[in-house]
């Protein structure tokens, strides 16, 4: 699977690069990670919890950051596997100044799925995951927001990444944007979302 | 004496059903043994990768699990499971690399899906849990996926010790093509592809094995179409004497050929471990294993070439293709021998070449589903003719008409071999009255001249289409049977092949009952049970009735016999003044001297006095049957259907078949297994494709995304019948088993090209769906 797209931030490039490179705002911006930790120079390991449709489970994997030009530009190599599969890939990222205050990041990726997550879940694995990204880019965003801010009033940074439950929300939102999308599928939609709440809302409870 | 057929050829209800519909039936699943654990299999996620290293330890560890096994663990009992059928001795030049599956992955995972470990638990929700715990290490490979990448210089390869991807290679020819193609007013060249798709039976494999060490005894319950080579080769692999293991089929949700002889790694290691451990051992595949695990079958690609004159004579037909055997080949050259045997369909061609090279790819096994290559084949040839039609402006139903087959030419001689490696001689035949009767009970000219027309002034995209085919069947080698009457009156029969839902236990009980004048209900039937009867080979190929029908009519004839000669000494009468009905055996002139079949029996097998020296006691005969070749039968399809030009859904308005399998056993069996195997052909036309990405992920392995039809997409199915005996056996039978699949990809597309009429459309290619359809259109 290709993954490719871009997102503007608010905030300066080095601002940015800082963060991506930040294993403890890159666990809060993407959502359902367990842990993050340095292992090694560029080498991250970490557990991170996935809901795809009827698929959920942990992935444990690991991160490798390659070919680093701070602060434009990595190649990022991950592989993920967990009960319900496996995920391998390999990155490039890319940061522009955009003037203004603004970077534009762009990234393109090619992603090797496998096991029940390629299976059973193939149907909306290409929704899900550019939500998943989306999500975790805005929240990644908004951190970047809130350390300008503390750095104007020079206060302590103020803010609270979202949690499991309100990105999952949020995903289900996108995936069932999509199937609005064709009107026929409508009544299916609805089916998913209440299918995909009542698994969440199990899972918070439990 | 005459005998006029009273239950043959009958509408008798199925014996068996009362069982089945009060969920008295027993299914492998039904077997419980106390002290029995629970298997579960580590399978690969990946489809291609070098296992470096695999560590079970805290999968032992956990409560519950009592053994973890892995290849290593097997020792020098790991070894890959039987080859099933050899290449064709009499074929010139044939290559064939044998690679067979194995019992658990020992250096290389070859497709997703395959079994690395064994976890055996108190239950299989430990057991689960505990294939979790086994940690791993794959080193992926890149996979061989695309049939013509894999066979490309440079492609990874599936088994590094061979040069290529290449698992065989054969080459046959009838006539001369080169000559004929000189001469040909038309020649059509056409590439063709045909993919994968499941069997999908209803119920799943599952395997239970007893080994009881005091009485050196193995019990297995397998849902195998083929007890006794199972029971063969079990009793090899493990070093017992094939009287020391006993094979069960009992009833079974649904063969259609996954579950041939395969020796699936299941059915090496279950039984092995069971032994191991001392311990009944039970593992029941689950659908999305069963997605991965079971084999499947289709994939084809054929670059095809035909030569016509200009009056529309096939003057020659050529193919080249490749063929997807998955990870291994144990079942050899059957679906590839079986495609070039139908390529030909009905028709008179003299000059023939055909060459396939099969192709190992990191996918599931192929073998045998319904059909077995025969689709492919009949597809391949009615696209062409539909083809040459329009670009010869010649009729459909004529230039068919005028290349059948005739009635006087049979048997007819094709000059290559067939699956069986035997010359494929199509036996008996007569085949434009069945394509005359199913356009007839559709209603062919009528439609086309006057409703069409009609409903497209309406704006209705409705088309017709119509599908000759031929079915090869019967093969051998042989089957059996043992056919006993009981003190009771009662007839008990044993074969050694497995049911799967034919209704075996009636339409054998009918053929029983015929000769032996019972109630067809006072017949019990036994089949797939090794300790009943053991030597046979399996319910595959439309053999069942064939072949194993006339075995049981064989025995039947012979206790037949021995009865008339026994009552012809009691009641002091010439055996050709008696007669067997409602189980008695009758003075024809003096209706009230009888004896029953159960004095009868008891008399042959006295308490006391003695048997005459050279005979045998009992009422009880075995025999065998073993055609020479296998018997063909014949069939058309028809069927009107509508397509939704905006959502490219179709909607089936009338479906017809009318099929020439000689003598009809039981016509409500016959149509009940047409209607099942078209159900099956809709679905390999316009539902079931297994997607595959390239990297041999299986992208929809569970039946939310992998359509099979259901009750709303089969349409009422009228069957139309025509007999043409069968010459090569004695009831004058041909198979009907698959019939109902093969022709339906191939009328499915000249009845939506008809539909579409004003579109540019050449439908080239199966399984269609409304997805694939909208692209063909806005290509």
């Amino acid at each position: 699977m290709k993954i490719e797209g871009e997102y503007t931030f608010d905030g300066p490039r080095e601002d940015v690069w800082k963060l991506v490179r930040d294993p403890e705002v890159l666990a809060t911006c993407l959502p359902g990670t367990q842990s993050l930790h340095l292992v090694g120079e560029n080498e991250y390991e970490g557990e991170v919890n996935v809901h795809i449709g009827p698929i959920a489970g942990v992935f444990s994997g690991r991160l490798l950051v390659s070919n680093e030009v701070p602060p434009e530009s990595c190649t990022l190599t991950g592989e993920g596997k967990g009960k319900p599969g496996f995920v391998n890939g390999t990155g490039n990222v890319q940061l522009f100044e955009q003037g203004d205050n603004k970077t534009l990041m762009k990234y393109a990726g090619e992603v090797q799925i496998g096991g029940r997550l390629a299976s059973v879940g193939q149907r909306m694995i290409d929704t899900v995951s550019k939500s998943m990204i989306r999500q975790g880019l805005g929240t990644l965003n908004d951190a970047i927001k809130a350390r300008a801010v503390a750095r104007a009033e020079a206060k302590e940074v103020e803010y609270t990444p979202p949690s499991e439950t309100e990105f999952a929300a949020a995903v289900t939102k996108d995936l069932a944007g999509g199937l609005f999308s064709s009107k026929r599928f409508v009544w299916l939609a609805l089916a998913v979302i209440a299918v995909i709440l009542l698994v969440t809302i199990w899972l918070v409870v439990r | 004496m005459i005998m006029t057929k009273k239950f043959i050829g009958k509408r008798i209800v199925r014996n068996e059903d009362p069982q089945l519909l009060t969920g008295q039936a027993l299914f492998v699943d039904d077997v419980e043994i106390p002290g029995m654990l629970h298997a579960a299999f580590l399978r690969s996620d990946y489809a291609h990768a070098r296992l470096l290293s695999i560590d079970v330890s805290a999968a032992r560890q956990r409560p519950g699990v009592v053994a973890v096994f892995t290849a290593e663990d097997m020792g020098d009992d790991w070894q890959p499971g039987p080859p099933l059928v050899s290449p064709p001795p009499t074929a010139k030049d044939v290559i064939f690399y044998s690679r067979r599956q194995v019992p658990l992955v020992k250096d290389k995972v070859r497709h997703a899906g395959e079994a690395i470990a064994v976890v055996i638990a108190e239950s299989r929700y430990i057991a689960e849990d505990a294939v979790e715990d086994i940690l791993i290490e794959l080193e992926p490979l890149e996979a061989v996926v695309d049939l013509e990448k894999g066979l490309e210089a440079g492609s990874p390869l599936v088994h590094d010790d061979l040069e290529s991807n290449l698992a065989a290679h054969l080459f046959q020819k009838k006539g001369d093509y080169e000559e004929a193609r000189s001469k040909a007013d038309l020649v059509i060249k056409r590439r063709i592809i045909i993919d994968r798709g499941a069997a999908s039976a209803m119920e799943n494999r599952g395997i239970v094995a007893h080994w009881e060490a005091k009485s050196q005894h193995l019990t297995i319950w397998d849902t195998t179409q083929a007890p006794i080579p199972i029971r063969n080769g079990t009793a090899a692999r493990l070093g017992l004497s094939e009287h020391q293991v006993r094979v069960i089929a009992p009833f079974i949700g649904g063969g259609f050929g996954p579950k041939m002889m395969m020796f699936y790694a299941e059915e090496m290691v279950i039984p092995w471990v069971s032994k191991k451990l001392n311990r009944p051992i039970k593992w029941i595949e689950d659908r999305r294993e069963n997605f991965y695990a079971t084999t499947q079958e289709r994939g084809q690609i054929h670059d095809v070439e035909i030569a016509l004159s200009s009056d529309g004579h096939i003057l020659g037909l050529k193919d080249v293709f490749l063929h997807d055997t998955g990870a291994y080949d144990p079942y050899g050259l059957t679906i590839p021998l079986n495609t070039q045997c139908h390529t030909m369909g009905g028709y008179d061609v003299k000059n023939f070449t055909t060459e396939v090279s099969v192709v190992f790819t990191n996918k599931t096994l192929v073998t045998p589903v319904r059909g077995a290559g025969r689709p492919q084949g009949i597809f391949i040839i009615e696209r062409l003719l539909d083809i040459a039609s329009k670009e010869l402006g010649i009729d459909l139903v004529e230039i068919r008409k005028r290349n059948l087959i005739p009635p006087d030419a049979f048997p007819y001689e094709h000059k290559i071999i067939d699956q069986a490696f035997a010359p494929l001689i199509l036996d008996s035949g007569n085949y434009w009255p069945v394509m005359e009767k199913a356009l007839e009970m559709i209603g062919y000219e009528e439609f086309v001249k006057d409703e069409q027309p009609r409903l497209r002034k309406e704006g209705k995209y409705v088309g017709i289409g119509f599908a000759p085919f031929i079915e090869s069947t019967g093969v051998g080698p042989y089957e059996g049977a043992r056919v006993t009457v009981e003190a009771s009156g009662k007839i008990s029969v044993a074969t050694g092949i497995g049911t799967q839902g034919q209704g075996h236990f009636t339409a054998f009980a009918q053929i029983v009952a015929e000769q032996v004048g019972v109630a067809v209900k006072d017949v019990r039937i036994v089949t797939g049970d090794t300790t009943e009867f053991h030597w046979g080979t399996g319910t595959f190929a439309s053999r069942g009735a064939v072949v194993a029908g006339n075995a049981i009519h064989a025995a039947s004839s012979i206790v037949r016999k021995k009865i008339l000669e026994l009552a012809s000494k009691v009641l002091e009468t010439p055996i050709d003044e008696l007669e067997l009905d409602d189980g008695l055996v009758r003075v024809v002139d003096i209706p009230h001297k009888t004896i029953s079949l159960g004095e009868l029996a008891l008399l042959a097998n006295p308490l006391r006095g003695a048997v005459e020296p050279g005979t045998e006691p009992g009422l009880e005969a075995t025999a065998y049957f073993g055609p020479n070749y296998g018997a063909t039968a014949f069939g058309t399809h028809a069927m009107i259907l509508e397509v939704d030009p905006e959502t490219m859904m179709i909607k089936i308005k009338r479906y017809v078949t009318v099929e020439d399998c000689g003598t009809v056993l039981n016509p409500l069996i016959l149509e009940g297994q047409i209607h099942g195997g078209v159900s099956m052909g809709i679905g390999n036309a316009y539902y079931e494709q297994l997607h595959f990405d390239e990297n041999g992920q299986l992208l929809n392995a569970s039946f939310a995304d992998y359509l099979i039809p259901s009750a709303t997409e089969i349409p009422r199915i009228e069957v139309g019948h025509v007999e043409t005996r069968s010459s090569l056996n004695e009831l004058g039978t041909k198979g009907v088993g698959e019939a109902g699949t093969i022709p339906v990809p191939a009328l499915f597309a000249q009845a939506i090209e008809n539909a579409l009429y004003n579109q540019e459309l050449e439908i080239l290619e199966m399984p269609l769906s409304p997805n694939r359809l909208f692209e063909l259109l806005n290509k």
